[in-house]
């Protein structure tokens, strides 16, 4: 404890006790950490004190693994990471590769694997839309949510036949090309899940508990937001206006955030729950709108192979790279050192979640106990992200 | 500061039971499944849309409001178990009351899976407590979780709890699956804690 | 709820929104899939299970080495095969002893069907074999081949995907020096698809049983 004794005016009847710390555990299985984060958690009475994160309960090794297996095999691993953005954990993979062996990747498998990435990250805010009021004790949304969800899994699975992990990106393009009439469903699902959306925005916008939840709880500014690393939609509701997809264009995304693009990057100033909650919301509705102009896009471009030839054994040349991209949770980034054999020689993974988790520290100190959970899941991480 | 609570049994009292009296057991038993999710990695997404509206398995009986490992009937662990997260598991099972039943959700939890040569992971969750039934995939579909279900159901329709099959049950299915693994320090001299005589602690 | 009762006007509509969508919602019918009653409909190309078809393998352990997990085991031994009553040399054949993969490690990327040279490999849907005992998840070369009935065709490609290897190939010797530009369809002459070279790429063609023809 660095910081001065607080004055405590909150908590029933602890104006004029003496009390003593209470050092609280939270996790690591805790239904509101969704995976395995513990939080150690200083109190007086109910005001958080200090609140330490404590990570490595996931820790699975990732990065040593990836280096006992070639490019392809990584690739499998890479998905698993972060389970909720799988398609982009590969896109950030594929795109170092590429970019080391100076591949150019057809123009079809560009469009398919933003489509897809986009399509990837609808289904992951869905998950949290739906997640997130539940730790506030909303039970209804989560399931709304995963009707959509079930639905957007359900052309991934037709595409590249897993529901969560798709393993269908490859070094040069993509596994397979698309099946007849895809496009065609994944336009009618974009349509559907556009018009149930407001089913489950009626439950979250502008519903008073939420609100009183979560309007000016948790107030992250954007000083603490760029000295921890923070990004992705957590910065972006801070009002940092930073978009790798825009910024730093991959894939297709230079022509979506261009001039006549449907591509447009989603802040809010408030920097507190509701805000991170809202940027989620309308980062679903920019993305499904991402998706069909992808898929438009997809039906007019010409015929052609979604993957090139090659090498039985692929490897990369000897040097050194670093990759981000946008992944749903922020940026993501593999620093991909090759010695110029068929595996890496390092691939360091530079993951969102560790970032956004580590800013919790700061952020929940003197709050209120009741609030930990309204903080800790409007964060927005997945533990596999975090502990890689 | 484990808390040691007896754990309500019928083993024996049912062994004694005439058979119609088994029969309720068992059927109580396996249409009243109250799950706890050990929720740790991509599995736990699935587990989460199985018990969602689509696929629903409280269809089947199995309830996932447990508050807890204490009320709850069936664990479902569901992701990779890391070394750190072992002594946890291990922990909220003792906690369940008996009967108890546990179902391995995906590659991770069943063997290691993609994660089976890393450092930090256990290789297989039946390593630390018994599992009924092992649930294939990476992640399992929702659908392959309800097969599991029924599966489980079927053997609780089938059980026994007699002193002998309960004790079989409670050994480690690891421990039979897999080749012996030395105990830290069993054969390997003891690094000493204190400067006590190495020379003692060796003979 | 103090904040809200300053917005007094709001809170009504707030909350009857949710209300009124749930009330909504309970007239419609319901989306729940009955399972164990009714079969999922699945995609051809979902990853359920791996099915063998031991005839076309040839132990080359491709799909054993190139497995991110390793859980494929092969045993084989070689046999020869004496030169036939009109002369010619005596031949080697591999012959497939043991063909296993272990589903309680495999990660189901499908990297083995990939690289499979010979389409001895394929995924299928089915997903019901959760098992009792561990040891039964490592299905051996009959389990594998059990599978076999159960796999789908594969979906036929969208307009804008290049022609098939096969189809290009049987395309290629025309009279004509102009290329045609048949359908790409994966229904395609199949029957021209001879394994002359094997493409990277699990080539499109119905890999049923009437396909047994070993190479």
């Amino acid at each position: 404890m660095t910081q001065a004794p607080r004055e405590l005016t909150v908590g029933v009847g602890a104006g004029g006790l003496a009390t003593a710390d209470m050092v609280l555990n939270i996790g690591p299985q805790h239904p509101a950490t969704h995976g395995v984060l513990r939080l150690r958690i200083t109190l007086d009475g109910e005001r958080v004190l200090k609140a330490e994160p404590i990570v490595g309960y996931m820790h699975r090794g990732a990065e040593k693994l990836f280096e006992v297996r070639d490019y392809r095999q990584i690739l499998v691993l890479a998905n698993r990471h972060d389970w909720l953005s799988a398609f982009s954990n590969e896109i950030g993979l594929v795109l170092a590769v590429e970019r080391m062996l100076g591949m150019d990747v057809p123009e079809r498998a560009t469009w398919t694997r933003t489509l897809m990435a986009e399509l990837n990250r609808v289904l992951n805010h869905l998950m949290f839309l739906g997640s997130y009021p539940l730790e506030l004790g909303a039970i209804t949304p989560i399931f709304y949510a995963f009707r959509e969800r079930e639905d957007l899994q359900a052309v991934m699975e037709e595409i590249s036949g897993g529901r969560m992990h798709y393993m269908f990106n490859r070094v040069g393009g993509l596994r397979d090309d698309l099946p007849s009439g895809w496009l065609g469903r994944v336009e009618a699902t974009i349509a559907q899940v556009r018009r149930r959306l407001p089913d489950l925005e009626s439950l979250i916008v502008g519903n008073e508990i939420l609100h009183a939840r979560t309007r000016g709880v948790g107030v992250l500014d954007v000083g603490v937001v760029t000295s921890y690393g923070v990004s992705g939609p957590i910065a972006r509701a801070s009002g940092l206006d930073i978009d790798l997809r825009r910024d730093q264009p991959y894939l297709a995304y230079d022509e979506v955030f261009g001039a006549d693009g449907p591509g447009r990057v989603v802040t809010r100033t408030g920097g507190d729950c509701q805000a991170r909650l809202e940027v989620l919301l309308e980062q679903v509705h920019v993305s499904l709108d991402i998706a069909e102009y992808c898929v438009q896009r997809l039906g007019s471009l010409e015929r052609g192979p979604v993957n090139v030839k090659l090498p039985k054994v692929l490897k990369v040349p000897e040097g050194a790279d670093y990759v981000a991209t946008e992944n749903p949770l922020g940026m993501n980034g593999y620093y991909l050192v090759s010695r110029g054999e068929k595996t890496p020689w390092r691939l360091k993974l530079r993951s969102a979640s560790f970032n956004n988790v580590a800013v919790l520290g700061e952020l929940l100190e003197g709050t209120l106990l009741a609030d930990m959970v309204a903080i800790l899941g409007s964060m927005f991480f997945v533990v596999g992200d975090i502990d890689k | 500061m484990t808390v040691d609570l007896p754990t309500p049994r019928v083993g024996p009292l049912q062994d004694a039971a005439p058979k119609p009296m088994r029969l309720v057991l068992n059927w109580g038993r396996r249409y009243s499944l109250w799950v706890f999710n050990f929720g740790l990695a991509c599995c736990a997404i699935e587990f989460i849309a199985a018990s969602m509206a689509r696929h629903d398995f409280i269809r089947l009986g199995v309830i996932p409001f447990a508050p807890g490992p204490r009320q709850a009937d069936l664990m479902v662990v569901s992701g990779t178990v890391t070394d750190k997260m072992a002594p946890a598991v291990r922990r909220l099972y003792d906690q369940m009351p008996e009967p108890k039943y546990v179902i391995s959700f995906g590659a991770c939890s069943n063997s290691g899976g993609p994660y089976w040569d890393s450092y930090a992971v256990t290789k297989g969750v039946d390593q630390l407590i018994p599992v009924d039934v092992y649930v294939p995939g990476c992640p399992p579909r929702p659908e392959a979780l309800l097969h599991g279900i029924l599966r489980l159901q079927d053997k609780i329709a089938a059980e026994q709890l007699s002193t002998r099959s309960y004790a079989d049950r409670r050994r480690l299915a690891g421990a039979v699956t897999r080749p012996a693994v030395q105990e830290p320090g069993a054969g390997a001299t003891r690094v000493p804690v204190a400067p006590v005589a190495p020379r003692e602690a060796r003979s | 709820m103090a904040g809200s009762k300053k917005r007094g006007r709001s809170l009504v509509p707030g909350l009857m929104k949710g209300m009124a969508t749930t009330a909504r919602t309970m007239t419609r019918p319901a989306h729940t899939q009955q399972y164990p009653d009714v079969k999922p409909d699945l995609p051809p190309r979902s990853r359920g299970v791996i099915a063998l078809l031991a005839e076309n393998c040839t132990s080359c352990m491709l799909c054993a080495r190139e497995c991110p997990d390793w859980c494929i085991y092969i045993d084989s031994h070689k046999e020869t095969i004496p030169a036939g009553p009109e002369g010619g040399r005596d031949r080697q054949q591999n012959v497939l002893d043991r063909f296993a993969i272990d589903f309680s490690l495999c990660m189901y990327c499908g990297i083995c069907i990939e690289v499979c040279p010979f389409d001895a490999l394929f995924w299928s849907p089915e997903f019901e074999y959760a098992e009792l005992d561990i040891r039964d998840l490592l299905h051996e070369k009959d389990r594998l081949g059990e599978w076999m009935p159960t796999v789908p065709p594969p979906p036929a490609l969208t307009a804008g995907a290049p022609e098939a290897t096969e189809v290009a190939a049987a395309n290629k010797p025309a009279r004509t020096p102009r290329t045609r530009t048949g359908p790409a369809a994966a229904g395609g002459p199949d029957a021209a698809a001879t394994a002359a070279s094997p493409p990277a790429r699990p080539p499109e063609r119905p890999p049923a049983a009437d396909d047994g023809t070993a190479p």
